[in-house]
């Protein structure tokens, strides 16, 4: 009944494996041809022509007497015909002669060596520990004020100290007691002496605030302060000056805090009270940048001020250096508003950066600008070196190695154009003298160790031998320098002028 | 003018700063310098001319004072004397 079968296997094709070869076709391209053609160009006629300018007239201011001579007087034609020749070859001949290069006469005594005149304290101070933070010589020469405070601490500062002024002439001057102590709420960090009127002090506290003392009124010597306003410093105030303002005679106050910002104050004298003329900003953003910066802007939103320097030169620039390094040229009439939030200022602030010049490794500590020059300045730090830059290049044009330690201040001599001198932190102030051929101090003032450093200098303007010297034990050293730091010699001028012009093209 | 043109040759020179014309007595009459140090120099520098030509004099009485010149520190002042007027010519011979 059951047999077996063989049948045909029977196969299903898959349905969904199907090829994995994707399917091949085979096109080409070609571009077409390119043309190209040749073609020459020859100029047929050439034509040359220049320009040049007309030298400018110089106005000559004549001096002429009213009415009497719209003819000149008689004889004065014939006169001038006689004496033209010989003044002439005279003029000519002086202006090649070598007869007095290296001529130099001495009308002053040469042997006075630098030595200290006075040793001035305040007694009370130093009990309390304070340093001097600030020197500076009145407008007439004879009275240094001193400005007392701390130089060290990161502390909030909440104990007074003081202001005191002695005056050198005087007869009955007592070294251990100072003629006028005005006492300060907290300490001060900056100290000016108006550049005209003898009186009056302005300074800078560790609150921020602006002052400025009358020293001729017995009762209360504040004449204006800046109290602590939305407009004011929240950060100490590290150098004030006094501006000449538009209206001659007048004079405003700039004050530099760490806090970025650079305020001007004129003084309201009914209120007593300062009133802000203009504010300026800075922040990294607004650093102009240059090849040498490469400032990255993150970090500290603000540039802390540690320095600043007017121009005598030019009355619209200032220099400013900062905690990180930065040494800036500024301008009063810059009209950039500045990227801060403004926190309820009544002034706008504005940016016034303009240059910069190579950046330093540290804060700087001081700024000053030549007074025989009007391109040079003098800048030192931390990096214990003291740079001489010119207005118109990032690089210094010169760096002086002062010490190991750092630099607190640093000023031109008035009467010598090539004599700086340097405060550094181990006591010793070196003097320079750039005219001669080593990189050498030409004297140093060494006292003490480190524990004595020296924190600010003042030449002064009217008795140029004199030197003031503040000191972290409390003390004003008056010093007398020789005659040859202080006596100009005839071809300094001109040598300024050389290592001025040694800006590189 | 030939005054003018004369001065304007002097001031041409090397180094020239100034020219003052001062009349026998003392007062100023062409300038190129300003007000205030015209009349400080000519106060100064005609007091110091007679006083040089006096001294000339008194040596030898048949002598007189042709040229004065003044070398300072910073420059060279020039006077050429004459009966009616003084030449003064300030010039910094560095320049």
């Amino acid at each position: 009944m059951f047999t077996d079968e063989a049948q045909e296997p029977v196969s299903i094709r898959s349905a969904w494996r199907t090829s994995q070869q994707s399917a091949q076709d085979s096109i080409g391209c070609q571009t077409r041809a390119v043309h190209s053609a040749e073609a020459e160009v020859q100029t047929l006629s050439t034509a040359v022509s220049w320009t040049q300018t007309q030298p400018h007239d110089e106005a000559q201011e004549l001096l002429l007497q009213p009415a009497a001579d719209r003819l000149d007087p008689p004889g004065l034609k014939a006169f001038l015909q006689r004496v033209e020749d010989t003044v002439i070859r005279e003029l000519d001949r002086n202006g090649r002669s070598h007869a007095f290069d290296e001529f130099q006469v001495n009308w002053e005594d040469q042997s006075q060596p630098v030595s200290c005149l006075h040793c001035l304290q305040h007694p009370s101070a130093q009990e309390r520990g304070l340093h001097v933070t600030s020197v500076s010589w009145s407008c007439t020469g004879s009275v240094i004020a001193c400005a007392f405070g701390r130089t060290d601490d990161g502390d909030w500062i909440t104990e007074p100290s003081c202001v005191c002024t002695w005056n050198l002439d005087r007869r009955g001057l007592n070294p251990k007691q100072a003629d006028l102590v005005i006492d300060v709420a907290t300490a001060v960090t900056a100290l000016c002496c108006h550049p005209q009127q003898p009186a009056l002090i302005a300074g800078g506290l560790y609150s921020g605030e602006v002052v400025v003392w009358d020293t001729s009124r017995t009762q209360d010597p504040v004449l204006v302060q800046t109290g602590m306003s939305a407009d004011s410093h929240r950060e100490p105030v590290y150098q004030v000056a006094w501006v000449p303002l538009q209206k001659a005679g007048e004079f405003g106050v700039l004050s530099a805090c760490s806090g970025g910002r650079v305020l001007l104050w004129t003084g309201d004298l009914n209120e007593g009270r300062f009133v802000l003329n203009a504010a300026y900003a800075l922040v990294p953003q607004q650093v102009p940048h240059s090849s040498y910066v490469s400032f990255k802007a993150r970090g500290s939103s603000t540039v802390g001020v540690t320095s600043l320097a007017l121009s005598p030169w030019d009355p619209d620039t200032f220099l400013v250096g900062s905690e990180g390094g930065l040494l800036l040229r500024c301008s009063f009439s810059s009209q950039t508003p500045a990227a801060v939030p403004s926190e309820g200022h009544n002034v706008t602030l504005r940016a016034p950066a303009v240059f910069v010049f190579r950046p330093r490794s540290g804060p700087v500590h001081s700024i000053h600008c030549s007074p025989f020059h009007r391109n040079l300045f003098v800048s030192a730090g931390t990096d214990g070196r003291a740079h001489l830059h010119s207005l118109l290049q990032a690089d210094p044009l010169l760096s002086l190695r002062v010490s190991d330690s750092s630099v607190f201040q640093v000023q031109w001599s008035p009467s010598r154009p090539l004599v700086f001198a340097a405060a550094a932190a181990q006591g010793e102030v070196h003097i320079f003298d750039l005219g001669r051929r080593s990189l050498r101090p030409a004297a140093t003032i060494e006292q003490g160790g480190a524990d004595q450093a020296a924190t600010c200098l003042a030449f002064n303007s009217q008795n140029s031998h004199l030197l003031a010297l503040g000191r972290t034990n409390g003390t004003v050293c008056i010093w007398q320098l020789s005659h040859d730091l202080t006596e100009q010699s005839p071809r300094e001028i001109s040598q300024l002028e050389q290592i001025a012009n040694q800006v590189a093209a | 003018m030939l005054v003018e043109e004369t001065l304007k040759r002097i001031q041409s020179q090397n180094g020239v700063q100034g020219i003052i014309i001062i009349n026998s007595e003392g007062i100023p009459i062409k300038t190129t310098l300003d007000n205030a140090s015209t009349v400080q120099y000519a106060g100064l520098i005609h007091q110091l001319v007679m006083k040089a030509r006096s001294t000339v004099r008194d040596i030898d009485p048949q002598n007189d004072l042709t040229f004065l010149r003044i070398r300072s520190k910073k420059n060279e002042i020039m006077i050429a004397p004459d009966k009616d007027y003084f030449l003064i010519v300030i010039q910094n011979p560095s320049d």
